[in-house]
């Protein structure tokens, strides 16, 4: 399918492919881009079809359109999502949300009942900053402190280089891109994005969430710590709860046939 | 033997290199570290092997190289100019930039990841100097843009205000003219004040032009083509006529109408080059003034002999508040710069060319609607 014939599916850098009457749709956390997503995609091809994309400000979409102030929370990004599976005509369609992408799948489930019917939430945090009677395994402190770091650490993003990365938008192979490009973000973009998911608290939405879930742990995860996916599984009304042999934050990456398997074994 | 090399030593190099050499494995742990980074941050050699990477770094790059450094370094293989913050075993941070990439066995697995890490205190310190110095002149241009936004608006607002007693003055003089017995000196001074309150409304609808051009709200014009511009024009020169009686002005008028234009704004424009031309041409010359559609443009030129403007000044002629160092300096300095906002918003151009013969306005815009001006 061509992205450009849609100004929204163009926007996001919208990627469909696969066979299959179902829709999986993958959405990439914070960091990088819908790349992370190809190990695991790819293994889903066959029986599904595939939707990947881009959030604005990220990887190759529409970085004209990205305002600071209109993107000051994750329902914007939800209402984005929403956009995609309004575009796509998705019903029923499986979720597969990475880090924050977990709970603006959730979100955009209630915005849009009937659009997803399955979740897969993957390292997911309703609220990364502890709070009384809660640990989400962060201080205020530090989210400073890696806001600090995002400023040190421009990853070779330059606003001169965006158009070259979108320019290839009709090969989405990795050796098309340029060094750091899946995760090179603008740093001031990446700071608001940094800011809107590490301050969010969506604890009071997981309780209204109908679609079914899988809650995807991964072990040692210091972004997402057990207790938090535990606490996840708990309050959402429909879950499955699965905790991976893999560690760090991004099994899509480093285990992408065990989250495979997991996904597979719960759709 | 003195003049033979000597050997390296390679178990040395590592150990006691410049930069420091970790290698951790895929689950994050350290497995090898050189001396030297661990005299940096204050451990014995073997007291680092066994930790966890996170635990010798800040928690910002923790987040960071879990969600960023991770994912490249899966992906690509390597991440090289990273910047971190180590932690030394009294958990004070250490700034290093280093290189990082991953190490596969013969399968493609991936076995460890090498890090080599250099110090990087001044560095660091430098680029945050760089960093901040920047956010400063970002601020400080805000501060201004917002200075001058609500200088704008101050001035709309008193412009606009100044207008209700100019005109109850105006009135004013109309009725004492009409209804009072006056003496002669009376009325000459009557006169003069009906032309100092006509200069005055004059200066204010400048402001206001301004005010309105610089709020972004743009020149608000309304263009047609339902009368005729020609006797427009010539009501503008026969003001200025009767306002400058010592000079005189040639006019030619050459139209096809109708003209899509607003009228009233291109009167304003001709009488603001009138204005011009009178305040900086010399009184033996006449001034020419020369409005006449040419194919599909309307061209209005305004000529004076005079002094030629000095190159570096024509640039800035339709500035706001640009004044001129002639013998008067009526105004505000708003004239030409309203001519060429009017020009600006008819999709014309205001063009200038100044030699010691003459100096010659010359504004061309499409005469007809959907018209392209002529090159």
């Amino acid at each position: 399918m061509q992205a450009e014939s849609n100004p929204v599916l163009a926007r996001h850098s919208v990627n469909v492919r696969g066979a299959g009457d179902r829709t999986m749709m993958f959405a990439h956390g914070f960091g990088c881009d819908q790349t992370m997503w190809e190990p695991v995609a790819r293994n889903f091809e066959r029986d599904f079809r595939i939707v990947l994309f881009d959030y604005v400000g990220h990887g190759r979409s529409d970085l004209s359109v990205y305002s600071a102030e209109h993107y000051s929370n994750l329902q914007a990004y939800a209402d984005d999502l929403v956009g995609i599976g309004r575009a796509l005509e998705l019903q029923d369609a499986v979720f597969v949300g990475h880090s924050v992408s977990a709970m603006i799948g959730a979100l955009a489930t209630l915005r849009s009942p009937g659009m997803f019917s399955d979740l897969v939430m993957v390292g997911p945090s309703p609220r990364y900053i502890d709070d009384e009677g809660y640990r989400g395994g962060f201080s205020r402190e530090q989210i400073e402190e890696l806001l600090e770091f995002l400023a040190d650490n421009h990853l070779g993003w330059s606003a001169a280089m965006a158009p070259a990365i979108m320019g290839n938008s009709d090969r989405p192979e990795l050796s098309a891109r340029l060094e750091n490009s899946f995760c090179s973000t603008d740093p001031e973009i990446a700071r608001d994005f940094a800011r809107v998911t590490f301050l969010s608290d969506n604890r009071s939405d997981l309780a209204s969430v109908a679609a079914r879930t899988l809650v995807l742990q991964c072990s040692n995860d210091i972004i997402a710590p057990v207790e938090v996916g535990e606490y996840v599984h708990a309050t959402l009304p429909r879950s499955e709860y699965r905790l991976l042999e893999a560690t760090g934050h991004c099994p899509n990456l480093s285990a992408p046939e065990e989250v495979t398997t997991a996904i597979r074994d719960f759709v | 033997m003195s003049d033979q090399l000597p050997l390296e030593d390679f178990e040395d190099l590592y150990e006691t290199a410049p930069c420091g050499y970790v290698s951790i494995s895929p689950d994050g742990r350290i497995v090898k570290a050189n001396r030297t980074i661990s005299q940096w941050l204050g451990f014995e050699p073997d007291e680092l092997v066994g930790k966890a990477l996170y635990d010798i770094i800040s928690f910002g790059a923790r987040i960071a190289f879990e969600t960023h450094l991770a994912p490249l370094l899966r992906m690509q293989g390597h991440v090289h100019e990273i910047a971190l913050d180590l932690l030394t075993s009294g958990g004070e941070k250490v700034p290093i930039f280093g290189n990082a990439a991953e190490k596969r066995g013969p399968d493609g697995r991936h076995l460890f990841t090498r890090l080599t890490l250099f110090k990087a205190v001044d560095r660091r310190t430098y680029e945050r100097t760089l960093v901040d110095a920047r956010g400063k002149a970002e601020a400080e241009s805000r501060a201004y843009r917002d200075a001058a936004l609500l200088r704008d608006r101050f001035i709309a607002v008193l412009g606009h205000d100044l207008r209700n007693p100019l005109a109850a003055t105006a009135a004013g003089i109309r009725l004492l003219r009409r209804a009072e017995q006056l003496s002669k000196r009376g009325r000459t001074i009557l006169d003069e004040m009906d032309g100092s309150v006509g200069r005055a409304s004059a200066l204010v609808n400048d402001l206001l032009d301004l005010a309105r051009g610089s709020l972004g709200g743009g020149f608000l014009i309304e263009r047609n083509a339902d009368a005729p511009l020609t006797p427009a024009l010539m009501q503008v020169v026969a003001e200025a006529r009767s306002v400058s009686t010592e000079s005189q002005i040639d006019a030619r008028f050459d139209i096809e109408e109708p003209v899509y234009c607003d009228r009233g704004r291109i009167g304003q424009l001709a009488a603001n080059l009138l204005a011009n031309a009178v305040t900086h041409g010399t009184p033996e010359r006449p001034i020419e003034f020369d409005a006449s559609t040419r194919g599909e443009s309307f061209v209005l030129s305004v000529a004076n002999a005079g002094e030629q403007i000095p190159e570096g000044v024509v640039n800035r002629l339709f500035q706001p508040f640009f004044r001129g160092s002639g013998p008067s300096q009526n105004g505000l300095g708003l004239g030409l710069f309203i001519a060429w906002e009017i020009a600006k918003a008819h999709d014309g151009q205001l063009d200038v060319s100044s030699t010691v013969e003459e100096t010659r306005f010359t504004f061309t815009m499409p005469a007809r609607l959907g018209g392209s001006q002529r090159p």
